[in-house]
């Protein structure tokens, strides 16, 4: 018998939701002390942006990957790039088996099934960094192509070419010349001179280094990595399902983007301490948009159910939290709040699953396409529609990169990425958050009014805090640490920095990977089949209902609100 | 609150299952399953007529997919007091 919620810790060594706080919290420790010059994450490898020829060429790991130390870990530069890519193996296989030990989970099925989407991770990962796909063009090439040529590219961030060349520019004392060819009215001797000079800068050695021309590219960002790792599971899930069920012990979406918001967590940090007010402003928006969209979406989903579809009471909720709160948390809170037979949650948490996923591959590039200069209404919306923590972190971040891409082709103008997806992943925290409340307002109402029977059962506050998302508060601790430390001690904000940097991006970013390749080995599309009136509410509910009310509340508390740019400009 | 008596609780897809080693007792809804343990209690003879019984139901996720008992914490127990 599994005798549950009887003591306050219960589930802290047991339960995914609390194992994402413990592997969250063990590297912001061990970021962190790069406080006191110990670099104890620096052996995480990291992805570099490569270009085919180059690389068959002269082929080496290093030019792939490479361990992303800070200042305090020059010692990890010695691993080089495969080296960092096995530390990296053997650190989160450990501790992620470790979980899987006290999760009680199959070890060794979950052990092989961990180390076939480790590297099936890293692959995607690494294709998708091919400059073709993945490198942007340098500010220069958009807004001054007459003297650049429109075919350079960045090999690094795009604001660091810039500085890079501008630099270069300015050693070289070419910068009236070049000036003189970008002016409206410049001769063609002019523009030939600008053009020769160009030609010098980039052959300058560190530009040339992070620089590259080529004759095409796709310009996606680190987009490309995330949609190629789910297109490969997708794959696996749906066409390759023998080594989809090998691989199922070890595919655990939500544990690893819990694992990865808590190391957003750190990023928000990072980024309250340049952009305080806006965080704040960011997170204050998205609870108010949580709590109207709250409101508006159960009552309308569960008359819907009754009303139009006939549904009983028990599935009408169980289905109306589903949707409209926090996917599959809420159907099993709901159901537990008012003694659903379980046959119905688990019906529709099939549903939340699958639709999510429906969602994560077109919502996205939907709302990029139509609302191009909306970009935190678009991510606040995102957070409201799609129901998973996995799926809605996944679509954040494919629509952070796709958006931020998009608006610095047709501009020049470069967003600071991971705003968007702070928007989307703020707004479904607080949905989270609420989940608690909600199950125990619920309770009250079945135990006291709907099946009244005083007396014979009870609905203990203690209620809340067993439905709380644990990992929410992993999330909490490493945002308010970062911006504790840039209100009081602003002194240590770089040190703090180096240790952070490496868990807020490459670590986070793989526990993104993971959780694509993950999520796209659980989706099985033919579960669909049979699911009757429920999946046609479903889908006519998170399409027609929710999605609309969503954008217009997300429209409402976000609309003006735009990311900061690089660079402060 | 200690119970004076625990069960297994399951869902079979038509009734629910109350079980323990000495006493197993279905119900369509959870009100009928109360009455026909309390009946079952009663003619077990272990506690004397009149008395209030806390009994402790808690649910077997190990007949839930594996893949959302990590949602365990979420669904739910019972407490019940129970007139014999």
């Amino acid at each position: 018998m599994t005798a549950v919620n009887r003591k306050w810790y219960d589930g802290m060594l047991t339960t995914e939701d609390w194992w994402a706080v413990w592997l969250g919290l063990i590297m912001f420790f061990a970021g962190m002390l790069t406080i006191w010059g110990i670099d104890l994450v620096g052996w995480m490898a990291k992805t570099k942006t490569w270009e085919w020829s180059l690389f068959w060429s002269d082929p080496s790991w290093g030019k792939l990957l490479s361990a992303a130390h800070g200042k305090a870990g020059k010692a990890y530069e010695g691993l080089g790039g495969l080296g960092a890519l096995l530390a990296t193996y053997v650190v989160f296989t450990a501790l992620t088996c470790l979980g899987a030990y006290f999760q009680k989970l199959d070890v060794k099925r979950f052990f092989l099934g961990f180390t076939c989407i480790f590297f099936i991770t890293w692959g995607a990962w690494v294709i998708g960094h091919e400059a073709h796909f993945k490198a942007l063009k340098t500010g220069q090439s958009i807004t001054q192509s007459q003297v650049w040529g429109d075919n350079l590219y960045c090999m690094t961030k795009v604001h660091k070419c810039t500085k890079l060349i501008n630099k270069a520019i300015d050693k070289q004392g070419v910068r009236e010349v070049i000036d003189a060819g970008l002016k409206a009215d410049a001769t063609e001797a002019e523009i030939a001179a600008a053009r020769e000079a160009a030609n010098k800068v980039l052959q300058d050695k560190k530009v040339k280094k992070k620089t590259i021309r080529m004759s095409w590219g796709l310009q996606l960002g680190g987009g490309f990595s995330y949609m190629l790792a789910l297109f490969i599971g997708l794959v696996i899930g749906n066409f390759f399902k023998g080594f989809a069920g090998f691989l199922s012990e070890a595919a655990k979406p939500e544990w690893f983007i819990k694992t990865a918001i808590v190391y957003l967590g750190i990023k928000l940090g990072l980024m309250s301490m340049k952009a305080t007010g806006f965080a704040m402003e960011l997170a204050l928006a998205g609870a108010a948009a949580t709590f109207v969209a709250y409101l508006m979406f159960w009552p309308i989903v569960y008359t819907l159910g009754r009303r139009a579809f006939n549904l009983r009471r028990d599935a009408s909720a169980v289905l109306a939290s589903g949707i409209s709160i926090c996917g599959v948390s809420a159907a099993i809170a709901t159901a537990g709040a008012i003694r659903a037979r379980p046959i119905l949650p688990i019906a529709v948490s099939m549903l939340i699953v699958v639709f999510a996923m429906i969602e994560l591959v077109g919502l996205p590039a939907f709302y990029a396409t139509v609302a191009p200069d909306q970009p935190i209404v678009n991510g606040a919306a995102m957070g409201m529609t799609v129901k998973t923590d996995g799926a809605d972190a996944a679509a954040g971040a494919i629509l952070d990169e796709m958006m931020v891409a998009n608006h610095y082709r047709a501009t020049g103008e470069l967003w600071e990425s991971d705003w968007i997806l702070s928007a989307a992943i703020l707004t479904k925290i607080w949905i989270d958050v609420f989940i608690g409340v909600w199950a125990f307002v619920l309770a009250l109402i079945w135990v006291y009014k709907v099946e009244r029977k005083p007396g014979d059962s009870r609905v203990g506050a203690s209620e809340i805090w067993f439905r709380f998302p644990k990992f929410v508060i992993g999330y909490f601790i490493a945002w308010l640490f970062y911006v504790a430390i840039a209100v009081w001690f602003p002194d240590a904000i770089k040190a703090a920095s180096s240790g952070a940097k490496v868990v807020q991006s490459p670590m986070r970013k793989m526990m993104f990977m993971l959780t694509f390749v993950a999520i796209g080995v659980i989706t099985d599309f033919s579960k669909l089949k049979g699911m009757g009136r429920l999946a046609i509410l479903y889908a006519i509910a998170l399409f027609v209902i929710i999605a609309p009310i969503a954008y217009l509340v997300a429209y409402v508390f976000h609309h003006g609100m735009m990311p900061p740019l690089v660079g402060g400009g | 609150m200690n119970a004076d008596v625990e069960f297994t609780l399951v869902h079979d897809g038509r009734q629910w299952v109350c079980r323990n080693d000495a006493i197993t007792v279905n119900g369509e809804s959870l009100a009928e399953l109360d009455e026909e343990l309390g009946r079952a209690l009663r003619e077990s003879g272990e506690y004397p007529p009149g008395s209030r019984l806390t009994v402790f139901m808690g649910f077997d996720f190990d007949t839930i997919p594996t893949w959302l008992r990590q949602y365990h914490d979420h669904y739910f127990n019972r407490l019940v007091s129970i007139n014999l």
